[in-house]
């Protein structure tokens, strides 16, 4: 059989399920392992985290691979470097697919440097043919999409962008074998002291809507009148053009672009925002675009699945109001 | 205490094109210091302003990118050092790693390696957590605030800004770091300083300087093209704000995108 598929598990933030990128993950990882015809197994690595092996079964893995040790309670590169290289020395799998979030960044770099094999970040497709084993990776701000073709050193270690795949559908009953393995020997030479929520954080890699407002609003006060509320009529987060971040609007955690986020929601709302090629380098994949703009000519219309030409302290309040009444929120 | 920052030079903005060998073509684009390593280079700075010894500025690139290790030169920096070889041309960011643990490694004497989260054309954030296992050194990505860095005791404690949180870390030295934007606000170099550096002379070393040898990379580039255009979108008109508003929210529920 060739090689397993391995999945690193994350656990999701508010719940005791795995979380949503792990779940994707698996489905992509489902798929690959069945064409390849080879297992899928989940890298569970914490402090009495056991349970999400479990979780990962009735998401798809066949198997897991978990160390259970107090010294994995918290994140350190060190800690979850050493437990998976150890791991992927001794079973040799094809290839570990992880998230691409600021932590697994730090992780799947320095396992790859770790182990002397290829890296791919912020995936956002891999394939396997045969023995070779490839991996879609956007960057540029989205204007260059490189194939990277790994070579034969295993395993092929990629961190996928979210919202690449479908989520895998859980499946009651399933079950699958769980190898316990102990923590290597490696020494942690970080500590984690504090760990504090952000203030005001906003996970905009995470909204399924994004609502981004810039300079043609003219004033902080039009940004927060408009912007909001129609943002959370659609349930959605509110972001923010690198303008109006300078300009001190609003903190730079709003803010969307080459030196912002970098998000692909399912629609994008851009008010005020003519689509400087810094802004559009951080939205350009999102499904539906929908752009308010006064001049006609700006360049975000390009981009624009739907463009509205027009005042947006006419348009905005009129929006909110119609989707409050007709999409029932 | 010796600080060396990495810094890339990057294109201001990321619409490039591609060559028929697949490298990238940045021509006609106004090259410029990556603005994460801005933030790395300012914070050296206010360090050694603090502590004294050296700042270095450390570049792997092309003998053009010496342009930008002079700003950095006139924002403070005390040091300076590129990387040039004709065989980094194709370096994937593993390679670059490589070649700049060497080079630290030869300055022998380094504390602290700073650099900007990512780059803003290659954006994968890996050149640090590489560079850091190349070195056998801890790492500390995504920081935006040092809160102690101590030469003596070898100890940085730091805030690494993650998504939705704030963590703490301690750490021995010598180790790297990467910084994101909140860190700092970087400060503009003076025209005297920019006169005064004009003609300091950067020292080069090559692959040969380095004992690095060619090494074939782990992946490569199979293939590189330009993203799929988007379909063409359609202004939406109508009499007046009302009816437009209402066509739009009628073509997002068809297309059950709300």
């Amino acid at each position: 059989m060739p090689n397993e598929i391995w999945v690193l598990i994350e656990k999701a933030r508010h719940s005791d399920n795995i979380a949503a990128i792990s779940r994707e993950l698996l489905g992509k990882g489902r798929q690959l392992a069945d064409a390849a015809g080879t297992q899928l197994a989940a890298l569970v690595l914490g402090s009495g985290m056991g349970a999400l092996a479990e979780r990962a079964f009735a998401y798809g893995a066949d198997k897991a691979y978990v160390v259970d040790d107090a010294a994995l309670a918290q994140y350190t590169t060190d800690g979850f470097v050493g437990a998976a290289a150890a791991l992927a020395k001794k079973y040799q799998p094809a290839l570990i697919l992880s998230g691409a979030s600021f932590q697994m960044r730090d992780f799947s770099a320095a396992l790859a440097a770790e182990l002397g094999v290829g890296l791919a970040i912020d995936a956002t497709n891999v394939t396997i043919e045969g023995e070779q084993i490839s991996a879609v990776r956007p960057s540029h701000g989205g204007n260059v999409i490189n194939t990277i073709a790994f070579g034969a050193a295993r395993p092929a270690v990629v961190a996928a962008r979210k919202q690449s795949w479908p989520e895998a559908q859980e499946q009651a009953g399933r079950s699958g074998e769980v190898v316990q393995e102990s923590m290597p020997g490696v020494e942690i030479r970080t500590k984690v002291t504090n760990v504090s929520p952000k203030q005001g954080a906003v996970n905009l890699a995470d909204a399924a809507i994004i609502v981004s407002g810039g300079r043609g609003l003219g004033s902080p006060e039009n940004y927060f009148k408009l912007i909001p509320p129609l943002a959370e009529a659609l349930g959605g987060a509110y972001g923010a053009s690198r303008a109006i971040v300078d300009a001190g609007w609003i903190p730079y955690e709003h803010q969307v672009g080459q030196t912002g986020k970098t998000v692909s929601p399912k629609l994008y709302m851009a008010v005020g925002i003519s689509g400087a090629i810094q802004h559009l380098a951080g939205m350009r994949t999102s499904r539906t675009i929908v752009a308010i703009n006064k001049d006609a000519d700006a360049p975000i219309f390009r981009v624009a699945s739907y463009g509205l030409v027009g005042d947006a302290s006419e348009i905005v309040p009129l929006l909110t109001e119609e989707i409050k009444k007709r999409a029932g929120r | 205490m010796h600080i060396v920052v990495c810094m890339k030079q990057v294109p201001r903005d990321n619409s490039v094109k591609i060559n028929p060998d697949l490298s990238i073509n940045a021509e006609g684009i106004e090259q410029i210091m990556n603005l994460f390593d801005e933030y790395a280079v300012e914070e050296g700075l206010q360090w050694n302003e603090k502590l004294g010894g050296k700042v270095t500025v450390l570049s792997l690139g092309p003998e053009e990118w010496k342009e930008q290790i002079r700003r950095a030169l006139a924002m403070g920096a005390t040091d300076a050092l590129l990387l040039s070889d004709p065989s980094f041309a194709g370096l994937d960011v593993l390679g670059a790693a490589r070649a700049v643990a060497a080079a630290i490694n030869k300055l022998g004497d380094v504390d602290l390696v700073l650099a900007g989260r990512n780059s803003t054309d290659d954006e994968s954030g890996a050149f640090g957590p590489a560079l850091a296992r190349m070195l056998g050194w801890p790492q500390l990505t995504y920081v935006g605030k040092i809160a102690e860095l101590d030469e003596g005791s070898k100890r940085i404690v730091a805030e690494r800004h993650l998504e939705e949180q704030i963590e703490t870390v301690e750490s021995r030295l010598p180790a790297v770091v990467t910084v994101v934007k909140d860190i700092n606000e970087p400060r503009y170099p003076s025209l005297l300083r920019i006169k005064r550096v004009a003609k300091v002379e950067i020292p080069i070393w090559s692959a040969a300087d380095l004992g690095l040898s060619a090494q074939a990379p782990a992946a490569s580039i199979a293939a590189r093209v330009p993203p799929p255009p988007r379909a063409k979108g359609e202004i939406i008109q109508g009499a007046d704000a009302a009816e437009k508003v209402r066509t739009l929210v009628d073509k997002l529920m068809e297309s059950q995108v709300i």
